[in-house]
Formats: structure tokens, sequence, C-alpha cells
């Protein structure tokens, strides 16, 4: 379970200061499928960032299962990192130099696993995400929707809880969007938390819970049948 | 993530940069390459110096007649020189001194010696049979010159194996072969391997010797023209020398003069000051290049790791800690300069065994060079390449991801 309480998040300081996050209070319970919408600047991406423990709020409690993240160690943020969530970006961030396996073993390298059997979970989740013919592909020879599943593979390598994209179709075409959004669909049935940052109506309509940010306050946070 | 898979991420990163990490290394092999060259050549010439001072033997010390001058002659020109002959007895004097191991006592001569139709320009020294165990001489075929070849004045002569190969078949027998020296019939007793260094030798005709009362007759030259003593010790040169000297003059009771010897040892501190002060000269100048292929470094590091700004939040956000990326950044800098400097060692020793092969210098590269050339590079990258690395690890996750 993630708690969010009396979020703050602040940029700048005196005079040019901003408020990019408002109290924001959240809670997100395990195998929860949330979509996260609202207009440009309105600090989505930021509580995703602060969510996936990519970014620290300037006030405010976030507790993960209990625990208060504001005592954890750079260590143990990056355990977390590693090991309970996945990240998925909207520009892929893939490595440019090394074959897409390579990419989706990158994880499984910080957390200690051996050669032999990080070849072969990556090798799974490149089957998984359906890339299984293009698993010795430099990124720049993969299209965008195939660089997104590479990304997907890796975020999911090392079997987190929480997988959270942001908007991951963004840079995709509506047909490919739909399959990458199938994929999501799938890992959710298959247990996961997924929470996705989205512009689009029909992404957001695969989620159970929608939740819409204005100006750094939530405005609204209802459930849907997918 | 181990340290061999740390070395694997860092050749591979080279690897995928080519060119710019020649370019980065390019600095580092040229000073590293520089500094050891110089060193090399330095320690390389020192060591001719000394060496070419010293060439026979470090034990051996010259002694010299030296004229006094008087106020009513000398400057005017009624001045004349005149040396003392050295006798046998003198050379026993000495040779009887506790110090003194043997005495070198010899005479010199140039000449064209023929035999059937070949033709040699040996440079011919004459002995007398202490001169054998003084200068350790390898005699090969035959025997060497003894007391009864310079007390009858035999015409007799040795040769060396370089005289040998000019004048006679490798298959003749030169033993008892008369040669001809200056069209004076000689005959050849003995073959022996010369005991000075090939690159300190004065010409290429070869050695002889000959008795030194035959060359005295035969030149009309003084019977000993070069006398020095052997040392028991070779610590105690100069005194011995000094001993031996004033020793000489004493027995001769001179009064017009004295015999004298050169101080080599004060000689060589000097050289050694010299070269080292060259060494040092050039050592920084070649230590300043070294250090602007640093600062280049440095550069091509802060652009490398601000380029890859993006690539450690990636990394961090993907469970690396900031242990880890810095780890991963020293590994790789530290590859790269050590990488510039294992190929600036090779091109340097490269180099100085071409001098050594192409010059009579002896470019000696030496392992504590070759350490500090290996450590140095990998001290400046670490330098140049934890501190941008640092900074970049420092930032969160978010913060270098979104850097452009
Ligand atoms: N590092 C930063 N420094 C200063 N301001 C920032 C920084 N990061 C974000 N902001 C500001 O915070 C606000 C929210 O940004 P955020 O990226 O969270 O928006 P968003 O909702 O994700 O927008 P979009 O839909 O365009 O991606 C923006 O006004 C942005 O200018
Ligand atoms: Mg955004």
């Amino acid at each position: 379970m993630m708690k969010l309480s009396n979020i703050h998040k602040t940029y700048g300081n005196g005079a040019l200061q901003i408020a990019v996050l408002k109290d924001i209070n959240l809670t997100i319970e395990p195998g929860e499928f949330v979509a996260i919408m609202g207009p440009s600047g309105s600090g989505k991406s930021t509580l995703m960032n602060i969510i996936g423990f990519l970014d620290y709020p300037s006030s405010g409690n976030y507790e993960l299962n209990g625990e208060m993240i504001s005592s954890f160690k750079e260590k143990q943020l990056a355990q977390l990192r590693n090991q309970h969530i996945g990240f998925v970006f909207q520009q892929f961030f893939l490595l440019p130099r090394i074959p897409a396996v390579k990419n989706v073993e990158t994880p499984l390298i910080y957390a200690g696993v051996s050669k032999r059997e990080r070849r072969q979970k990556a090798q799974q989740m490149l089957e998984k995400v359906g890339l299984e013919d293009r698993i010795k592909h430099l990124p720049n020879q993969l299209s965008g929707g195939q660089k997104q599943r590479v990304a997907i593979a890796r975020a999911l390598v090392n079997d987190p809880s929480v997988i959270m994209a942001d908007e991951p179709t963004g840079a995709l075409d509506s047909k490919t969007s739909e399959q990458i959004m199938e994929l999501f669909v799938q890992l959710n049935e298959e247990g996961k938390t997924v929470i996705l940052v989205t512009h689009e109506e029909e992404v957001a309509a695969h989620a159970k819970r929608v939740i819409t940010i204005r100006d750094g306050m939530i405005t609204d946070d209802r459930r849907q049948d997918a | 993530m181990n340290i061999v898979e740390s070395f694997k991420i860092a050749f591979s990163s080279i690897w995928n940069h080519k060119i710019r990490s020649i370019l980065t290394m390019l600095g580092i092999i040229i000073g590293v390459a520089a500094v050891i060259i110089i060193v090399a050549i330095g320690q390389g010439a020192q060591s001719m110096m000394t060496d070419e001072l010293f060439a026979v033997d470090k034990n051996v010390i010259e002694l010299y007649y030296e004229q006094d001058f008087s106020d009513e002659e000398g400057m005017m020109g009624d001045f004349y020189y005149e040396e003392p002959e050295i006798t046998q007895e003198d050379i026993q004097i000495l040779q009887a001194l506790p110090d003194i191991r043997s005495v070198i006592a010899t005479n010199s001569a140039w000449g064209s010696v023929t035999y059937n139709d070949k033709n040699a320009e040996p440079e011919i020294t004459g002995v007398s049979s202490e001169y054998f165990s003084a200068q350790s001489i390898e005699v090969l075929e035959g025997r060497p010159i003894n007391n009864r070849d310079n007390n009858g004045m035999n015409r007799v002569a040795m040769i060396d194996t370089v005289a040998r190969e000019k004048l006679f078949k490798e298959n003749e027998d030169p033993l008892g072969a008369i040669i001809s020296l200056d069209d004076n019939p000689y005959k050849v007793v003995g073959v022996y391997n010369s005991p000075i260094p090939e690159q300190f030798r004065w010409s290429e005709g070869g050695e002889m010797l000959m008795p030194r009362s035959v060359i005295a007759l035969m030149y009309g030259s003084r019977e000993v023209d070069r006398l020095a003593v052997i040392a028991n010790d070779s610590e105690r040169i100069a005194e011995t020398g000094w001993l031996a000297a004033d020793t000489l003059t004493e027995h001769k009771q001179l009064e017009n003069g004295s015999y004298t010897t050169y101080d080599l040892s004060e000689i060589e501190n000097e050289i050694n000051q010299m070269v080292l002060i060259m060494t040092l000269f050039i050592g920084s100048i070649a230590g300043i290049s070294l250090l602007v292929g640093g600062i280049g470094v440095m550069n091509i590091m802060l652009v490398s790791v601000s380029e890859r700004t993006r690539e450690i939040g990636l990394r961090k956000a993907l469970g690396a800690t900031r242990g880890k990326i810095l780890f991963q950044f020293l590994i790789e800098s530290i590859t790269l300069t050590s990488l510039g400097g294992l190929i600036g060692i090779g091109f340097a020793s490269a180099t100085a065994g071409l001098i050594t092969l192409l010059s009579p210098i002896d470019a000696m590269v030496s392992p504590i060079v070759i350490l500090i050339g290996v450590g140095f590079s990998a001290f400046i990258g670490i330098i140049f390449g934890i501190l941008p690395a640092n900074k970049a690890s420092k930032l969160s996750p978010i913060d270098a991801l979104r850097y452009e």
C-alpha cells in the first residue's frame, strides 16, 4: 500500500518559488490500475516521480506498507527503485549502444543476479512483450512501439509489484498504443499495481481508477469499470 | 555488480566511443611516452658517459707525469718537457704496494698490416706479460706475449678476433703466420678476445698486441707511455691512485715534476649531476605536457559525464546506488587512462628500442618508470573522472534524467 499525506512540492526559492504539488492526499492499494490525467503542467509527472522514488517531496509524508519513506537511506531507495517499482518513461530512455536484451538486463545487474539468470530472465521478458525476434537489436534498430516494449520488459524484469508509466503511449500511434495498453491490462490482471499518466481518454478507459490533477491539486478521483 | 562486470561495461563504453576514447587517451599517451623516453635517454646517456669513462674497469686509475713550472723557465719558450722513463723496476715497486693488484704499463702504435692480399689497420698496444692478468685477457689460440719477448725484442704479435677475421680465412691457422706491419715482418703467436666492449672500440680495424720494447724500438716511442694501476678495492680507487703516484715520485727522486692522478669519481659525480639537471629540466617539460594532457582528459571526462548524466539518471532509476555509479565511472576512467598509459609505455619502449638500435645510447626503460607511468595515468583517471562523476551521481534520478 502506498499512502501519500499532505504532499507538497515546490521548485525554486524566494519570489520565484512555484508550488507544483499542493497538499496531495492519495492512497493506492495493491492490484489497482490507476490513470492520472490532467492538463499539461499540472504536476502529473512530478507526482509520479515522487510515488516512484525518483524525486523527493518538499513536505508531507509518504508511507510504503506502513514505513516512512523520508527515513529511508539512499541505498534503501535505490533498492526500492530496483525491486519494488518498474518505471516506464515516455521517452523510453534505453541505453543506445547496447542491444535490447542487455537493456532489459540492466536492473538485474544492480540486483546482483548472475549472468546466466539475467540473460534467461531478460529473454523471457522480451518474449512476454512480443519481441523474442528482436533480442540482439540495438535501440536505433527498433520502432517506437518496439522500444517501449523493451522499456516495459525492462520494468518487469525484476518482478516489481508496481508498474509506473508516464505517458507510455505519448510517442506512439493509436494502434500501437492499444497494443501497449493491452500489455498493461494483462499485467494488472496478473496482480501488479499499474499507475500511468495519460492525456488520452482511450488510454484512461483501460484503468479502474482515474485521478485528475489541476494546478497541483487532485480535483477528481473516481473508480470506473474497465 | 562485481569488478569484472564493471570492467566489461567500461571496455564496451570505451569501445563504443572509439574516436573520443583515442583522443582522450592521446594526451596521456604522448605525456607518458615523452616522460618515459626522456628518462630512458637520460639514464642511457648517463650510463654511456660513465661507462666510457670507466670503460675498462671500475678500479683502474691512470698515472700522469706533471712537470713543475718555475718562474724563470716555462712561459717564455725555453721550457722543455721531459718525462722520465718508466723502468721495469718502477713497475715492480708499484706492483709491491699492498693496495695495488696489478700495473698496466703500455705504449701504442698505429699501422697497416698485410697478410697475403688481405689488409687491416689495427690499433697496436705494446705490452708486457703482466698486461694479460691485469686486463683479464682471454687467449683463444697460441700464447700471450711474455717477458722473453720483451727482453729479447722478439718480433712477435698477437691479434684479436676482429683482426684475425680481417687477415685470415676462417679455416686458416694464423699461428706462426708471418704478417707484415709497415713492411716489417712479425710472427703471429696468439689470438685473443678484446676486453673492450664493442661499442667503445675506437676503430673497426681490430687490435694487436706486441712486446712494448719492440714498439719502442720500431716507432721510436717511449717504452711506457700509459701507466695505470688496478686497485684491489674499487672503493679506495682514488687513494690507491695517489699512493701509487706519490710512491713513484719518491722512488724516482723527481725534482722538476711529479706523478699525479685524476680522481674520476669527482668527474663521475659531475656528469651525474649534469645529466640529472638535464633529465629534470626536460622531464619537467614533459611533466607539463602530461599535465596539459591530464587537463584534456578532464575536459573530455566532464563532457562525457555531463553527456551521460541521463544515463546516470536512468541507471539510478533502475536501482543503481550512488556508490555503484561512482564505481563504474571510476573503473571506466581508470581503464581509459591506464590504457592510454600502457599504449604510451609500449610506444616509449619501442622508441627506446629504436634509439638503442640506431644510436650509441642504450636507452633503458626501467620498471620503476613504467610503474610510475601507469600509476600516474590511473591517478589522472581517478582525479579527472571521479570529480565529474561524483557531481552527476549526487543529482536525484529525475534531475539527472531531465538533464539537457
Ligand atoms: N526541475 C524543475 N524546476 C522548476 N520547475 C519545474 C521543474 N520540474 C517541473 N517543473 C514545473 O512543474 C510543473 C509541473 O510539471 P510536470 O512535469 O509535473 O507537469 P505534467 O503535468 O507532467 O505536464 P505534461 O503533461 O506536459 O507532462 C510545470 O509548471 C513545470 O514547469
Ligand atoms: Mg509529464
